[in-house]
């Protein structure tokens, strides 16, 4: 597989909906049309929501993974 | 005899829907229609022009997506009423007549909508609406499984579902879908209707869907596509001093039927019901295949 280069990366270990997608949106305004996003979000609602708003957005999700008990989602900004 | 000062037409105006006597003498609560609930802001403004210069400068939202004008003078009431047309207000119903035909948001903003309900209420309001029946008679559109619109508790209810299908060329394996699906498909205590293979591929179980869709909306990559909408159909849900939940009749029915559903509801609940009777309660003597061939 080949590597994705990260630009940013974001630890919402902890934080709740909706602040972890307000935090992840925050990041990604500041962030150049075309560069990388790493989240890292609780299990449960906060993987859930923040894909799914995060898509609703308009930005691409490259990548949705579960290490041991968190998720990583990768965003590349549109 | 508190009345005696108005003339015929006066009280032939008070004898059709939408004008409710109020405890105090002479003064009335004009009730209007809104269906759907979905209001245009210019017309909100008329309501208000009319609270303050014929009311006591407020209204009553009611629960059936209308808006109530109380403290109107009877003599206010003809002149009112010739008004609203040109305002762009509707009258509302009360009486043995069909209500206001209700709906939620709709897709047009929600996201979790399958279909544009403002659209629909518009159009179905000239079937659904101001017809003669025994007792009362409530439509109500949800545009997802949440309900909001609560069609279970109406006479006749109708409630969005929509089947999904996945793309497996697309699917990046995130598993997301099926984590929502067990969510959903436990609390409705159902087995999965999304289990991932080996390959962390979905498979997908129909028979267990509750077709509203949490895996279309979570897919990071839109693997998860709607394939098919269509309504399931309640029918005889009430509140009041008894109340029950409607019974479903059907499921994925076409949105065309709807117009002839609602129709055939009215005249079922006629054929069936006493005077003051409504359509749930004489649903009970009756036998559901019969009403269901009947309806649909």
């Amino acid at each position: 597989m080949n590597e994705i280069r990260i630009d940013q990366h974001l630890d919402l270990k902890g934080v709740p909906c909706p602040l972890n997608f307000v935090k992840t949106k925050l990041t990604l305004e500041g962030m150049e049309a075309g560069s990388i996003l790493e989240v890292v979000l609780d299990d449960g609602e906060p993987i859930i929501n923040v894909t799914a708003s995060v898509k609703e957005e308009g930005h691409q999700i490259l990548k949705v993974e579960k290490t041991s008990e968190y998720w990583k989602l990768i965003i590349k900004k549109v | 005899m508190q009345k005696k000062n108005y003339t015929d037409a006066e009280l032939q105006e008070l004898r059709t829907g939408g004008i409710i006597k109020q405890k105090q003498k002479d003064y009335f609560i004009l009730r209007t229609r809104i269906p759907g609930g979905h209001l245009k802001a210019d017309i909100l403004k008329k309501y208000s022009v009319i609270a303050k210069k014929y009311g006591r400068d407020y209204v009553h939202v009611s629960t059936r997506q209308g808006i109530e004008i109380p403290w109107i003078h009877i003599k206010n009431i003809p002149g009112l009423l010739k008004g609203f047309k040109k305002l762009g207000i509707l009258r509302g119903a009360c009486g043995p007549r069909s209500r206001n035909l209700i709906a939620c948001p709709g897709s047009s903003v929600c996201r979790f909508g399958f279909v544009d309900t403002e659209q629909l209420a518009k159009k179905l309001d000239r079937v659904a609406f101001g017809k003669d029946v025994p007792k009362k008679f409530k439509v109500a559109i949800s545009g997802c499984l949440n309900s909001c619109a609560k069609p279970q508790e109406n006479d006749l209810g109708f409630q969005t579902q929509g089947e999904p299908s996945v793309d497996l060329s697309k699917c990046i394996g995130c598993t997301l879908c099926a984590k929502v699906c067990e969510k959903v498909c436990s609390r409705g205590k159902r087995e999965s209707a999304i289990i991932m293979d080996e390959n962390k591929r979905p498979i997908y179980r129909k028979e267990n869907c509750f077709f509203e869709g949490d895996c279309i909306r979570v897919c990071p990559v839109n693997a998860w596509k709607i394939k098919k909408i269509g309504f399931a159909v309640y029918i005889g849900g009430k509140v009041g001093r008894f109340p029950k939940f409607g019974e479903k009749i059907a499921d994925f029915v076409d949105g065309k039927k709807i117009p002839k559903i609602i129709e055939n509801t009215v005249r079922c609940y006629n054929r069936i019901a006493e005077k003051g009777e409504r359509f749930g309660e004489a649903l009970g003597r009756q036998d559901l295949e019969t009403i269901k061939k009947e309806i649909l």
